[in-house]
Order: structure tokens, then C-alpha cells, then sequence
């Protein structure tokens, strides 16, 4: 039996998941909550992982999943990164606060 | 607890790991920003070693290490990015947010801090990319082809994002 | 009979239609409205006759069914409400005819037409309820009726004011009406008249309870029927046009108030002290009015006042138990002042003046008016052979029967007033060499006369269905089969009927010495007691002195209350709406487009659930 508790690779993920909530909702640079939003997907798979090994039926399930979830965050790293492009170019800025045609 | 070689290996790695989250929050310039978060992935892809998903970790590091850190650094330089990114004002929100997360964070906790599921002796570490090969071939196929789909539309719409205005330009002038 | 509540929906639908088609219709609407209530009328007459060889009939159905109590509507045919009936439609329908002619040429000829049919629905089913309830809503609307026709000429800043003083002074009145009649209706448990009667009878109400609903439905009366102390507002109300005086403010509406007495007769005669309170206020109108009228110069006021004192006699004669005397007065004194109200709209009408001051000579003119005035003069005036003699006197009888001596010399005396003012008025309007001014004076047209010339001829031969000479007819019918109501005639003594007529012809004569011939002086009154003479022509400064009191209290009051309005409960709406958009101000910050915000706002909001969870418990224990 393994040293390290479950709860442990549990309370990193939750700490890794609440830096990238914080930072998806604080910061300015578009890419930046992005990239907030790929650490929040990251902590999900640390929980993914752990679950696989630690859970109470080990399975190669959890793993599956993490390469899942990967593949759509790399597909959506790739459109936000287009649309951001796109974004850009019409409005000359990345900062997300000039961002607010959802008003009205 | 007794104190082990896997244990420390967890702490420092974690320790990394939350550094580097820790960096994105607080430095000023975007690029260092996305190279603190590469600290943040290669760690998370040693916990996945430690947690015997040895092609996850591998995965990661190609991945996000590697191909979504570059695109988007990429996505850096055809912006702008010189500006430090600090906001101004929003403090009383961000106040509210740190509240929120930290109650969250909180009330998660009380859920996982003693959780013990007593699990069977796992075999994952034997064979592991077979073991996924396997249930990805034969479990998973109609998933696995579908993420492929998924890819693709992705690949597309991206292009097609990225170049729609070019063609207006294009047909402007 | 059975079919007698159709009677108040002919002048309904009459109102409706005007209302939906009058503007097309222009003067053709008053053939509308003269039809519909003659059919009235001729149904009332059908009915008045059935009524004479059928017992009552009572229809209901059930209105409102409120825990036990059965809350009912439907109409009731007896004795009085059959007499009520016809007298009302056929006032009403003269008075359409008349207004034909009269109301020619006025931009809103059919919306005259509208009101007096909506007037006339709510008076004919007033007349035909058979419970407090329902005569309590058709009350209003009656009051309502009024108040549009006197405000007819709303552009006159006097007829606005009077429609609102009239409005607002028989609302006092109603006040008492519903006061009382909600106590009945707590001690009794029904609105119905026999269930009050029958309850009253089997002494299931208290003496003391009896007296003050009694007293209070009687406020209402005063009010409606504009006795003092709440009569200011009738002499007003001749503002409006000239055949809505005599339709409401002469013979139907303001009889309101004494029919109401009347169909509530034995809960009054139930109480000493009621019976009392309604004959003392009857006789301080009757006298009082009369001799505000002795001095007006107006001569749509000279017959206001002396309405109201009629309308006290009529009080009176009901006070002093003489139930068949009010309502024979009633019905008499609707005829004569109606045609006297017509024949005055008529004088009017000729010379586009009201001040009697101005007016003289004008018997040779108008030839059909003149003399018809004369008749309606006579017969308020009690000379004998002319109804108002018979109707007069049974009231002095009942009142000198009932032993209120006191009481019956005030009879006496404004029954000599009422004589002198009204000959006073003659001979002043039509009398005496005319004036300057009275050219191209002409004789109303037919659709005028011709109803003057019906009140006429019933204002002469009205009074022969009950006189002591031959035959007491309308008495025997009116109390046959209701011991409450006193009997059909009473015996007094034939001294009385003398004394009537000399002081009836006494106050002739001496208006005769005055306007007619001009041997006293005119300023008789004016030289000798010029302060009489003025507190009388300033109607006992009655408006003055309410101004000065109930109006100051009032207004104070008002003030005091508006203050309370204007911070405490404005204070609390603009708390309540500050707070609610201070929320939403809050709110649309939040929606500022920016979709962090959204995010920020939406994970907080989890997280606050979240957390109260983990708090509370339930979370994987």
C-alpha cells in the first residue's frame, strides 16, 4: 500500500483547480484564462488518475478518460486560440474587460 | 503516514506544482506567465507517473507541456502582449471571488481530507500502454473514433476562424 | 306583475343604446329615451292595476350565499312600490318629452338622454327592491345619476361645484344609510325588509338598537331628501337644466329619502324616539325652507326651498305615524312641483332669465304656461279642491293626531309661507307690466307643453283618490293587509281643514297685497327687519356656517392626514422602492457584459451553496 494518502493527490488537484478557477475569472490577457482553464482541466485528470489506482475498484477506466479529456482540451486550446485570433483582429485587443458586446 | 521515498517525491512534486500555479497568478509579463504554468504540467505529469499512468504522464508532457504551451505562446506573440496584465479596479470582485473560492475550496476539503476507500492492490503499472491500448481498441473504440471527429472539427473550425477574415480583407481591397 | 322587473331595464337599455349610438343619433336619441320609458310607464300602469286585485308579489333568486346567510336579489311588487312605480315613469317620460324641446340645439342632446335613462333605470329598480342591500346600490346610483345631470353644464364652474356639493353632502347621508343598515344586518342576519320587519316585530332586536338603525337609515333619508341640516345641497343642484330639476330634484329622487322612510315604516314606527326625530327634523324643514324661500329672487330656488319644505312635510306626516299622508304628499307633491318645475323651465325657456326680479307681465305671453303655473301654484298652495289641499291636510291631521300640537302650528305656519312665496313668485313672473328687456317672448313649443298640461290635470284631480269626502281609496289600499302601517284614514278634527284653508288663503291674499296689487310696500320685510330679511335671502348663512365649521374641521384635518400621507406613507413606498432598486441597480452593474463578471457571480453563488452544505451537514458522513 502506497505512502501517500488519496486524500493528498485529491488536495492538490482541488488546490490546482481553485488557481485556475481564480485565475480564469481574475485575469485580463485572453490567453491567460486559457490557459487558467487548462490547469483547471489538468487538476480534473490529476482526480481522474488518482481515482483509477486509488479508488475502491482499480480500473484503467479513469486513465481512458484523462487521454480523453486531454484530446478535447488540446481541440479547444486550438478554437480558442482561432477565435481569439479572430477576436483580435476585430477589435484590437486581447484584454477580456474590453470585451462586453454581452451588454444590451 | 510513515515518511518514504514516494512520499517526498509527492511533496516536492506537488510543491512545484502549486509554485507554479502560484507564478501565473502573480507575474506580470504574459510569456512568463505561460512558461511558470509548463513548471505546473511537467509536475502534474510526474504525479501521473506516481500514480502509474506512465502514457498519461507522456501524453501530458507532448501535450500541454509541449503543444498547447506552444500554441499558445504563439497566440502571444501575434497579440499584443507587451501591457502587464494587471487589472485595475474590479477589487471589490475580486475580493468576492477569492472569498467564493477559498468557501469552495473549504467545503471540498471537508469532503476529501479523510477519505479512505480501502482499494484492491492495483495492477495498473504492469503493461500500463498495453492496458490502455487495450481499452481504448476494444471498450472505448466508438469514444476513441468520435474524439478523432472531434479533433477534426476542431482542426477546421480553427482554420476557418483564423482565415475568415483575411478573405473579407482580401475581398475589400 | 310577475314580470315587473322588466320595467327598470326599458330606460337600461335606453341608456345603453344612447351610449353606444347617441353620437350618430343627435336629436333623434330622445325619441329613443321617450319610448323606452313610456313603455316603462305603460308596464307600470299594467302593474299598478294587477297589483290592485293580487297580493303582493316577491321574486328572489340567491345572490351570494356567505356562510349561512342567503344574500338575495330580486324585486318586490306591493302597494307602494307599484305607486312609486308609476309615478316615477311617468315623471320620467314627461320629463323625456319635455327635455325634447328644452335641451334643442345643445351639443350634448343625447348624452342627456344617456343620463336621464340611466337616472330612470336606477329609480325604477330602487323602487322595486326588496331588500336593504340591493336599494342601497341602486341608492348610489341614483345619487350617481344625479350628480352627472346636475354637473350637465360642467363648463359652468357653479354647476361643477354644485355637482360635487350635492355629491358629497348626500354621501354624508349615506354614510348613516349604510351604517344602519349593516347593524340590522348584524342583529338580524338579512337584508330582506320582511325579515327585518318580523324580526322588529318579535322584539328580536333591541328598543335601544331599533332606535339607532332607525335614526341612521333616516341620516341617509335626510340626506337624499335634503332635510335639514343637510339640505344645502338641493337648492344647488338647480344648476342643472331645468327638467332634471324637476325630474330628480322635484319629484322622484329626492322623494328617495321618504320612500325609504316609508318602506321601512314599521322599523320606525317600532320606535317612539325615532318617530319623534323624524317628525321634529320634518317640521324644522318644512318651516325653515319655507321661509328661506319667502326672500329667494331665483325662481329654480324659490322652488328648490320650497321642495325641501315639502319634502319636510312629507317627513313630517311619516313621523307622526300618517304613512298614508307622506305617501299620498308624496305622491301629489311629485305632479304639482314636477309641472311647476316645467312650467318655471318654460318661463325660462321664453326668457332666458331666472331672476323673478326681471320677469313680470308675462301672463298675456305665454298663454298655456301662465295659467298651468297658476294650477301648480294652487295646488302647493293647499287650496282647497286642488290635490295638494287634500294631501296637505291629511298630514295636519296626522300630525295633530298624533299629539304634537307644537309641531302641527309649524305646519301651520309654513303651510302659510308656502302660500305667500308661491303666490309671491306668481305674481312677480307673470303679474305687474313687463319689462324691458322681455321681447320676443314666445309660448314653448308642444313637446313642452303637452307634458305640462298631464301634471296639470293630475296636479288637480291626483288628490281625489283620498279625501275624507269621497272616499279614502288610496289609504284603504295602501295600508290593506299591514297593520304596521296605521290606518287609511285618520279622523281629525273638521276645524283643521278650515284652518288650512284661511292660512292657505291668507297667504294668498297677502302676496296678492304685495306683488299683485301693490298696496304694501315690497321692501315690507327688507325695511322693517333688514336683518331677518338678510339672514333669510342669506339662507340662514347655513353654507357660511359651514364653511366656517365643517369645512375649516375638515380641511384641517385633511391636512393633518396629508402630512401623515406625505412622509410616513410616502416615506414608507420610497423606502420599499428605494430598496427594490437599489437591487436592481446592484443587478444591472452585475450585467455588465463582461463575462467574467457572469462567472465571478455564478461561482460565488455555488460556492455560498456549497458551503452551507458542507456547514449544515449531509456531506458523505
Amino acid at each position: 500500500m502506497s505512502s501517500v494518502p488519496v486524500s493528498a493527490y485529491l488536495t492538490l488537484a482541488l488546490i490546482l483547480f481553485c488557481i485556475g478557477l481564480y485565475g480564469a475569472l481574475t485575469k485580463r490577457n485572453t490567453v491567460i484564462v486559457l490557459i487558467s482553464v487548462e490547469l483547471m482541466l489538468n487538476a480534473v485528470n490529476i482526480n481522474l488518475v488518482a481515482f483509477s489506482k486509488y479508488g475502491m475498484i482499480p480500473s484503467i477506466t479513469g486513465q481512458v478518460f484523462a487521454l480523453f479529456a486531454m484530446a478535447v482540451a488540446a481541440a479547444e486550446a486550438a478554437v480558442g486560440l482561432a477565435i481569439l485570433i479572430a477576436l483580435y483582429r476585430n477589435r484590437k485587443t486581447v484584454n477580456i474587460d474590453e470585451i462586453n458586446s454581452m451588454k444590451n | 503516514m510513515t515518511f518514504s521515498g514516494e512520499l517526498l517525491a509527492f511533496i516536492i512534486l506537488a510543491i512545484t506544482a502549486v509554485i507554479g500555479g502560484v507564478l501565473l497568478l502573480n507575474l506580470n509579463k504574459v510569456v512568463h506567465m505561460v512558461v511558470a504554468l509548463i513548471l505546473t504540467f511537467v509536475s502534474i505529469a510526474g504525479i501521473f507517473v506516481m500514480l502509474s499512468a506512465e502514457f498519461v504522464a507522456v501524453v501530458q508532457i507532448l501535450i500541454y507541456a509541449g503543444s498547447i504551451t506552444i500554441i499558445m505562446l504563439f497566440g502571444i506573440m501575434l497579440t499584443r502582449h507587451r501591457e502587464t496584465t494587471e487589472a485595475k479596479g474590479g477589487g471589490l470582485r475580486k475580493i468576492l471571488l477569492l472569498l467564493g473560492v477559498l468557501g469552495f475550496a473549504f467545503a471540498v476539503y471537508i469532503g476529501i481530507y479523510n477519505l479512505d476507500l480501502n482499494p484492491q492492490e492495483s495492477t495498473l503499472h504492469v503493461n500500463n500502454v498495453e492496458q490502455i491500448g487495450m481499452a481504448l481498441y476494444t471498450k472505448y473504440i466508438i469514444p476513441f473514433e468520435l474524439t478523432s471527429v472531434v479533433l477534426l472539427v476542431a482542426l477546421i473550425g480553427a482554420i476557418v476562424l483564423a482565415k475568415k477574415d483575411d478573405e473579407k480583407e482580401a475581398n475589400k481591397e | 306583475m310577475e314580470n315587473a322587473w322588466i320595467i327598470p331595464l326599458f330606460p337600461l337599455f335606453s341608456f345603453l343604446f344612447l351610449l353606444l349610438f347617441g353620437k350618430k343619433m343627435k336629436e333623434t336619441s330622445a325619441y329613443i329615451g321617450i319610448f323606452f320609458t313610456l313603455a316603462a310607464f305603460i308596464y307600470s300602469l299594467v302593474v299598478l292595476f294587477d297589483r290592485f286585485n293580487h297580493p303582493t308579489f316577491k321574486a328572489e333568486a340567491n345572490w351570494l350565499s356567505i356562510g349561512d346567510v342567503q344574500l338575495t336579489a330580486g324585486f318586490e311588487v306591493n302597494q307602494l312600490n307599484a305607486l312609486m312605480l308609476v309615478i316615477v315613469s311617468l315623471v320620467s317620460f314627461l320629463v323625456h318629452t319635455y327635455s325634447k324641446g328644452y335641451m334643442h340645439g345643445d351639443d350634448r342632446f343625447h348624452i342627456f338622454y344617456a343620463y336621464l335613462g340611466l337616472f330612470t333605470f336606477a329609480m325604477l329598480g330602487l323602487v322595486l327592491s326588496p331588500n336593504l342591500l340591493q336599494t342601497y346600490i341602486f341608492w348610489e346610483l341614483v345619487g350617481v345619476g344625479s350628480f352627472l345631470l346636475i354637473g350637465f353644464y360642467f363648463y359652468k364652474e357653479e354647476a361643477k361645484a354644485a355637482a360635487k356639493k350635492a355629491f358629497i353632502m348626500t354621501r354624508i347621508g349615506d354614510v348613516g344609510l349604510l351604517i344602519g343598515m349593516i347593524l340590522l344586518f348584524w342583529q338580524v342576519g338579512s337584508f330582506e325588509y320582511d325579515e327585518i320587519f318580523l324580526a322588529v316585530e318579535n322584539g328580536a332586536v333591541s328598543a335601544g338598537m331599533i332606535t339607532l338603525t332607525a335614526i341612521l337609515i333616516f341620516i341617509g333619508a335626510v340626506g337624499k331628501s335634503g332635510q335639514f341640516p343637510l339640505h344645502t345641497w338641493l337648492p344647488d343642484a338647480m344648476e342643472g337644466p331645468t327638467p332634471v330639476s324637476a325630474l330628480i330634484h322635484a319629484a322622484t329622487m329626492v322623494a328617495a329619502g321618504v320612500y325609504l322612510v316609508a318602506a321601512l315604516f314599521p322599523l320606525f314606527t317600532a320606535s317612539k324616539t325615532a318617530l319623534l326625530t323624524i317628525a321634529v327634523v320634518g317640521a324644522i324643514t318644512a318651516i325653515f325652507a319655507a321661509s328661506i324661500g319667502l326672500v329667494q329672487t331665483d325662481i329654480k330656488r324659490v322652488l328648490a326651498y320650497s321642495t325641501v319644505s315639502q319634502l319636510g312635510y312629507m317627513m313630517l306626516a311619516l313621523g307622526s305615524a300618517g304613512y298614508v299622508a307622506g305617501v299620498f304628499h308624496l305622491m301629489t307633491h311629485a305632479f304639482f312641483k314636477a309641472l311647476l318645475f316645467l312650467a318655471a323651465g318654460s318661463v325660462i325657456h321664453a326668457v332666458h332669465t331666472q331672476n323673478i326680479e326681471e320677469m313680470g307681465g308675462l301672463w298675456k305671453k305665454l298663454r298655456l304656461t301662465g295659467p298651468l303655473f297658476l294650477i301648480g301654484t294652487l295646488a302647493i298652495s293647499g287650496v282647497p279642491l286642488f290635490s295638494g289641499f287634500f294631501s296637505k291636510d291629511e298630514i295636519l291631521i296626522a300630525a295633530w293626531a298624533h299629539g304634537n300640537t307644537a309641531l302641527f302650528w309649524l305646519a301651520v305656519v309654513a303651510a302659510f309661507f308656502t302660500a305667500f312665496y308661491m303666490f309671491r313668485l306668481f305674481f312677480m313672473v307673470f303679474t305687474g307690466e313687463a319689462r324691458s328687456k322681455m321681447k320676443n317672448v314666445h309660448e314653448s313649443p308642444a313637446m313642452m307643453t303637452f307634458p305640462m298640461i298631464v301634471l296639470g290635470i293630475l296636479a288637480v284631480v291626483a288628490g281625489y283618490v283620498n279625501t275624507p269626502w269621497f272616499g279614502t281609496f288610496l289609504g284603504d289600499w295602501l295600508v290593506e293587509g299591514n297593520a304596521a302601517l296605521g290606518h287609511g284614514h285618520i279622523e281629525g278634527p273638521a276645524w283643521i281643514m278650515i284652518v288650512a284653508t284661511i292660512v292657505s288663503l291668507l297667504g294668498i291674499f297677502l302676496a296678492w297685497l304685495m306683488y299683485g296689487k301693490r298696496t304694501l310696500s315690497r321692501d315690507w320685510l327688507s325695511s322693517r327687519a333688514p336683518y331677518t330679511y338678510k339672514l333669510l335671502y342669506n339662507k340662514y348663512y347655513m353654507d357660511e356656517l359651514y364653511g366656517v365649521t365643517v369645512v375649516k374641521a375638515t380641511k384641517f384635518f385633511s391636512v393633518f392626514l396629508s402630512y401623515i400621507e406625505a412622509f410616513i406613507v410616502e416615506g414608507l413606498v420610497k423606502t420599499v422602492a428605494g430598496i427594490v432598486q437599489g437591487f436592481g441597480k446592484i443587478g444591472s452593474k452585475i450585467q455588465n457584459g463582461q463575462i467574467q463578471t457572469y462567472g465571478t457571480f455564478a461561482f460565488v453563488g455555488l460556492a455560498v451553496l456549497i458551503v452551507i452544505y458542507a456547514l449544515t451537514g449531509g456531506y458523505l458522513k
